[in-house]
């Protein structure tokens, strides 16, 4: 310990005797790394799998069931009530939840404001296939009609002022409903079950309706509804039931292989049965869309960090080259010195102790550098590409990582140029 | 060819004033071969920089044929240099990356000559200094002797009308010291004007002319009659 | 200078000059495709719209209780606020539609000519209803046909006359007359001039534009204004309260020029060049540094090389050009590799987002820019090292 302590003094000597290229290089790896530890989180966080134990059994049958003759086409990103009606009728799934979101105005009482809310409208399994922790209260029984809301954490508190509102009742865009259940704190990063339009960027919603009850009061998805006939979609609890009105999305969990080749067929058959009852012209075109997947599918990855990943990762690059160069440049002024050290009896290994000090004191500093550089990236990116900001938090594993890539990073910006300097032919270096 | 009168060089510390030359009047003429000696610190070696522009001086006047230094910009000293001075230095001062010819080139280029007329005078300053076969050799490859012959060649291949030396042998063994000094004699004798620094008194006798410097004044200049010398 | 002489001392130092033009190399690169992605957010931004971006403005609200989203009360309730913002003093003329100008997405559908769907079909056109004052706002000049002059229910028997933008016409009619045709949205009454409808539809300038309430309010809607230029800001100001005292139950998302939707519409390109851009500033700065130390650490070590070189004759002016011009030479052949790297990451970045090829004479501008950066970061280390004294130099070991 007294000897690597030691060591570190000699590297804080020789850091002073020149020190503006190690400044310099310190500087050059910090924004250098800083930048790439920016794009990284966003990367990783915009890829995470929020689910990991259980993503790869939730899956969106996609069915190409409209009104519409067309080759080649893809299903439409969203499905008709009547569409969900069908699905829903196999036991293959071991849940299964419909689901679109829609604009509303909610407040205690007529006397209130309006607060404006997000409402996610869907059915009873939603809470349990996307382990949605729950405070207060309990799910609604069965996926049937009724007056009954369950409300986010936020949403309680900024209404009661509390969290456990269980039994109060609301007005909703001027309907009398009653709070049944209230979550606990809950965002799932990236919103997997909600990627169409990239969706899955958004925050978590305020409240949450039944589907039969979203149908009744006529609420129309404020993301995506498509209609494919004449429906009058103000007439949503009526024609929308019926018709080929478009905007929902469906989830299933399928347990094992053996189930989702099972649900495949089912699908297969529906599609079939469909076609001979001549409620859709085209060819079957039946997909299983695994939710790993599901934004591939929806076309929603974000391009932009994608291309920005590229580009951090040459500049890295650049900025590893550039440090490397300095570095090499700082120790070969002080070659003199290693084969000093080295006429003096000190072994490679001894001069390899003595770059590893070198490089624990670099890396410091690097962190220390890159971590306020990667700080002051996230905050340009997230105003410049607001839509990504839900994703710009560090966690642990994601921060250990970026700690270890910057300390390879001094390690190999040190390496070469020590390793040049200490494998000198000692001889020629003293009488130079 | 070289007039210096009432020449003072001042080094100067913030505490301390240093006279390095002290009213220096020296005349040295065309065709002489003068050897310059005098203790360490004597000031030599920066009245031999002064007479190679390398340093300038604080007062007094420097005439090289008959024009002053004094004032002249540094395009014009350097081109001065270029043209009608040629160097010798005790550590040789090859440029390490060079070849031998691209080192002789060097001084060639920074005139502008044409490649064919660089090439001539290089070819020809290579046979004087007895190297032609090794001209694409670096100098580490070279033995110190001939390193020195190189820096010779390297002086002499732009004609110049003044040649300074500064130790010339005082890396160089004495068969190899005496090769050296024939091939300076040898190039005095072609008419070119040499100024040696040196330590050795063998040499101070075979130039023509031996100047002492000593704390930065010329003792009287003693002109040595070879012949006389030799007979002492 | 000779190139000979200058190519040997560089290559003489392998490692370092193969570093430093490999970084000139990726900077060049990245340089170029900022640049490209740069200059094409700027033809976007830059493109015509046919709208008086600066003096109309766009507030987008929604009634927050569900008795005021149902008709009659929500007509009553529109023209009541057309009408107060109407007599706003600097407001020449304004319209309420179901949504906005220069939108991403929005309200929209197929339209087709009757009886000819397969051949005239156009499957993503932005639907407006909008009251009579939209085409004053949009200040439209009418190519053909007469604009409608009064608002029809979407649910009165047959439907509201229809008005084209000319390219849709065109696209529609191929050149034949439109007004008196009929679409499947009702009869052309009307061809005006383009303006920039939705980015995702079929075509930027095709719109279809009906003079009746819309069907419903779900997702807000629009009041347009057209503004007198110099009172813009004073207009722009009241809005809200103006909008308030009509009726308080109301939610406004936004209010906004047409130029701030504009630049809104195209904010994610905007964001990614703005991006590129901070990145290649620090590119250039992370290459001056390099130029800076390369030439600074060269030049101190070879010291005892300028001492010689300048007892030889040659001048300072000499010296500092002679290093300049290793970095030029360096510079010149990092921008060679450089610019076969941007046409690798050109392609590369052309696979994730959409981005113009690389023309000729960008790399020109890029490579003058690199060079600038490159000499002024090299002038003061080269300057300091003119400054040795030949004399020390020379007697050096």
């Amino acid at each position: 310990m007294e000897q690597f302590i030691y060591y570190l003094k000699v590297s804080f000597v020789s850091i002073k005797r020149a020190p503006l290229p190690y400044a310099l290089t310190i500087f050059i790896l910090s924004v250098g790394l800083g930048i790439f530890f920016a794009n990284a989180t966003f990367y990783y966080q915009l890829n995470s799998d929020p689910l990991p134990h259980k993503s790869s059994k939730l899956f969106f049958p996609m069915m190409l069931l409209a009104p519409y003759e067309c080759t080649d086409c893809k299903p439409p990103a969203v499905l008709s009530y009547s569409n969900i009606e069908k699905l829903s009728q196999s036991d293959i799934p071991s849940a299964k939840t419909a689901m679109y979101s829609a604009d509303g105005y909610l407040r205690k009482n007529a006397e209130q404001t309006p607060m404006p809310v997000n409402i996610r409208i869907t059915q009873r399994d939603f809470f349990s296939m996307f382990d949605v922790p729950l405070l207060h209260g309990s799910v609604w029984p069965d996926n049937s009609a009724r007056l009954e809301i369950i409300l986010s954490k936020a949403t309680a508190e900024k209404l009661f002022g509390r969290t456990d509102a269980v039994g109060e009742k609301l007005l909703l865009d001027d309907r009398h409903l009653t709070v049944t259940a209230v979550l606990d704190d809950w965002q799932m990063l990236p919103r997997l079950y909600d990627a169409n339009n990239r969706n899955h960027l958004s925050p978590a919603d305020d409240i949450y309706l039944p589907l039969e009850t979203g149908y009744d009061m006529n609420y129309l998805s404020n993301t995506q509804s498509q209609t494919f006939d004449d429906t009058d979609y103000r007439k949503l609890s009526t024609q929308g039931r019926t018709g080929a009105l478009n905007q929902l999305q469906y989830w299933v969990q399928l347990d094992t292989p053996t189930a989702q080749q099972a649900y495949k067929q089912f699908m297969a058959n529906l599609a079939q049965d469909e076609k001979v009852a001549g409620r859709h012209p085209s060819e079957p075109n039946n997909q299983l869309v695994a939710m790993r997947n599901i934004v591939n599918y929806f076309g929603g990855e974000s391009s932009d960090i994608k291309a920005f990943a590229l580009v951090t990762l040459l500049f890295l690059l650049v900025c590893l080259f550039n440090a490397s160069h300095l570095s090499l440049n700082r120790y070969l002024g002080n070659q003199y010195e290693f084969s000093l050290r080295r006429a003096l009896g000190a072994s490679r290994g001894q001069l390899q102790l003595q770059m590893l000090a070198d490089v624990l004191l670099m890396a410091v500093f690097t962190i220390a550098g890159a971590l306020l550089t990667g700080y002051a990236g996230i905050k340009l990116m997230n105003h410049l590409l607001p839509r990504n900001s839900l994703f710009s938090s560090w966690d642990l594993p994601l921060l250990l990582s970026l700690l270890a890539v910057a300390f390879i990073c001094s390690y190999l910006v040190t390496l070469y140029p020590s390793l040049r300097a200490s494998f000198g032919t000692l001889n020629q270096q003293l009488k130079e | 060819m070289i007039t210096l009168t009432n020449l003072s060089k001042i080094f100067r510390t913030e505490l301390i004033e240093t006279h390095a030359l002290r009213d220096i009047n020296l005349q040295v003429n065309e065709g002489e071969f003068a050897a310059l000696t005098g203790p360490s610190g004597s000031g030599k070696s920066t009245l031999l920089n002064i007479l190679g522009t390398l340093e300038n001086f604080d007062a007094g006047d420097y005439l090289l044929d008959g024009i002053s230094v004094k004032g002249l910009s540094d395009a014009a000293l350097s081109k001065l240099r270029n043209e009608k001075i040629g160097f010798i230095f005790q550590s040789f001062n090859l440029i390490k990356d060079f070849s031998i010819y691209d080192n002789i080139e060097l001084p060639l280029r920074y005139r502008g000559l044409k490649a064919s007329e660089r090439k001539q005078r290089i070819e020809h300053a290579l046979e004087l200094v007895g190297l032609h076969a090794r001209r694409d050799y670096l100098p580490g490859q070279l033995s110190g002797g001939q390193q020195q012959r190189v820096a010779i060649a390297r002086a002499i291949a732009g004609q110049p009308r003044i040649l300074l030396a500064d130790e010339p042998t005082g890396n160089l063994d004495s068969l190899m010291a005496r090769q050296v000094m024939e091939l300076l004699e040898q190039i005095n004798q072609q008419g070119c004007t040499i100024l040696m620094v040196t330590h050795d008194p063998d040499q101070a006798r075979r130039a023509g002319r031996h100047i002492q410097i000593i704390d930065g004044q010329l003792s009287d200049a003693v002109l040595y009659d070879p012949l006389a010398a030799q007979s002492a | 200078m000779s190139l000979y002489l200058l190519c040997k001392v560089l290559f003489s130092r392998k490692v370092v000059t193969a570093l430093l033009l490999l970084q000139l190399a990726m900077t060049l690169a990245l340089l170029l495709n900022s640049l490209l992605l740069a200059q094409q957010t700027q033809q976007q931004l830059n493109q015509p719209t046919g709208l008086d971006l600066d003096n109309t403005l766009l507030v987008q609200l929604k009634p927050t209780t569900a008795a005021l989203r149902v008709y009659p009360a929500l007509e009553e309730l529109l023209n009541r606020q057309l009408d107060a913002v109407q007599a706003v003093p600097g407001v020449i003329a304004a319209a309420y539609s179901n949504q906005s100008v220069l939108l991403h997405g929005g309200n929209n559908g197929n339209i087709y000519v009757l009886e000819q769907q397969e051949r005239t079909n156009v499957s993503t056109v932005p639907m407006y209803f909008v009251s009579k004052g939209f085409f004053n706002v949009l200040d439209s000049k009418v190519i053909q046909g007469e604009l409608p002059q009064h608002s029809v229910s979407l649910d009165a028997p047959g439907s509201p006359d229809v008005v084209l933008t000319s390219s849709l016409a065109d696209k529609l009619f191929a050149g034949t007359p439109a007004v008196g045709q009929q679409i499947n949205r009702g009869r052309v009454a009307a061809v005006i001039n383009d303006f920039y409808g939705q980015r995702s539809g079929d075509h930027i300038m095709y719109n279809s534009v009906q003079v009746a309430p819309p069907y419903g309010v779900d997702w807000g809607y629009s009041i347009l204004l057209r503004t007198d230029p110099a009172q813009t800001e004073s207009v722009r100001r009241q809005l809200a309260s103006v909008l308030r005292n009509v009726e308080s139950n109301i939610e406004i998302y936004h209010i906004r020029s047409l130029a701030e939707q504009h630049q809104h519409l195209y904010r994610n390109e905007y964001g990614l060049a703005m991006l590129l851009g901070v990145l290649s500033a620090l590119m250039l700065l992370v290459t001056m540094v390099s130029s800076y130390s390369s030439t600074h650490f060269h030049a101190l070590k070879r010291q005892q090389e300028i001492g010689i070189k300048r007892a030889l004759g040659a001048s300072k002016s000499l010296i500092l050009l002679e290093l300049l011009s290793e970095n030029w030479l360096c510079t010149a052949l990092g921008s060679m590799l450089g610019v076969a790297l941007a046409l690798w990451l050109n392609q590369a970045l052309a696979q994730v987002i959409s981005i113009p090829a690389l023309n000729w004479y960008l790399p020109v501008i890029t490579i003058a820019v690199l060079l600038l950066c490159v000499t002024v970061a090299t002038w003061y280390p080269a300057a300091t090292a003119t400054r040795v004294s030949p004399a020390t130099a020379t007697k050096a070991l």
